[in-house]
């Protein structure tokens, strides 16, 4: 990584980013979850990992790929990221 | 059907199905994070076993295991069946849950049925009620679709089902986003 976010900066992008590729308003990422948002499915969950990838510039491992299933997963990650 | 059709994408292959697969799609069909919306199958290896002599007797039916092209591992099952007068249906899709191989799966198996088996077009059903897979196929940019009234019975229940038509003209339009998507897994996958 190459500069700090904090917290409030990860969710805006992530929330930019579900927005725009699920094409449906996110206020929040509490409680959001592929398994409770139908949209997110196989080819877009693919797709949110690489926007994200190239938003923050990170790369996410073949198991994270698969797993991020949550928002607050996805936050984790990157902020995991952003320690190291 | 016994066919010898192997189709090799950017980070998986299809390849026939064979007597030796029979464990994994018991181990599939019986996840029940997957089977929610199948048939019910066979129960063990000898049921399934059973099962495949009587899909290898039938024609226009091709099933096939998706396998990682790195190390053969074997991360899901699908099919092409009711092939007949150029068109077919695909389904009996089945990847294990922490798989990455729905995009290319998807794209394979289009491409067998366009430029393997010749076909002209190509649909698939899916429960409408399983709307991650639904969300899918809408993902994929098929614009024809359907929904089809009480078209499954699962368990003695009746279930809608929402039909997703590819032709070759729309096989065209879809390919590149399918393949791009493929190709850039694949190339950053390394399966250690």
């Amino acid at each position: 990584m190459t500069e700090s976010m904090d917290r409030n900066a990860i969710e805006v992008k992530l929330l930019t980013v579900l927005s725009t590729l699920l094409k449906q308003p996110f206020a929040s990422v509490a409680g959001l979850s592929r398994q409770n948002t139908p949209a997110w499915d196989s080819l877009k969950h693919v797709e949110i990992m690489f926007a994200l990838e190239d938003e923050l510039g990170l790369e996410f491992s073949d198991q994270e790929l698969a797993g991020l299933d949550d928002a607050e997963k996805i936050i984790a990650a990157i902020e995991a990221r952003h320690a190291s | 059907m016994r066919h010898d059709i192997r189709v090799e994408g950017h980070g998986y292959r299809l390849r026939p199905i064979a007597d030796n697969d029979a464990a994994l799609v018991v181990e599939l069909r019986s996840n029940p994070e997957l089977n929610r919306y199948l048939h019910a199958g066979a129960i063990d290896i000898p049921q399934q076993i059973a099962w495949f002599h009587g899909y290898y007797e039938r024609p226009g039916d091709f099933y096939f295991v998706i396998e990682r092209r790195t190390d053969g591992l074997p991360e899901g099952v699908i099919s092409i069946y009711d092939a007949e007068n150029g068109q077919a249906e695909w389904g009996r899709w089945i990847l294990r849950p922490e798989s990455l191989a729905a995009v290319e799966s998807a794209w394979l198996i289009y491409r067998t049925c366009f430029e393997r088996l010749e076909l002209d077009r190509i649909c698939c059903r899916t429960v409408a009620a399983n709307e991650k897979v639904v969300s899918f196929h809408d993902s994929c940019g098929i614009e024809a679709r359907r929904m089809l009234p009480r078209h499954f019975e699962l368990q003695g229940h009746w279930f809608d089902a929402v039909e997703h038509r590819v032709d070759r003209t729309a096989w065209v339009t879809l390919a590149p986003r399918l393949e791009k998507l493929a190709r850039a897994l694949a190339r950053r996958s390394r399966h250690d």
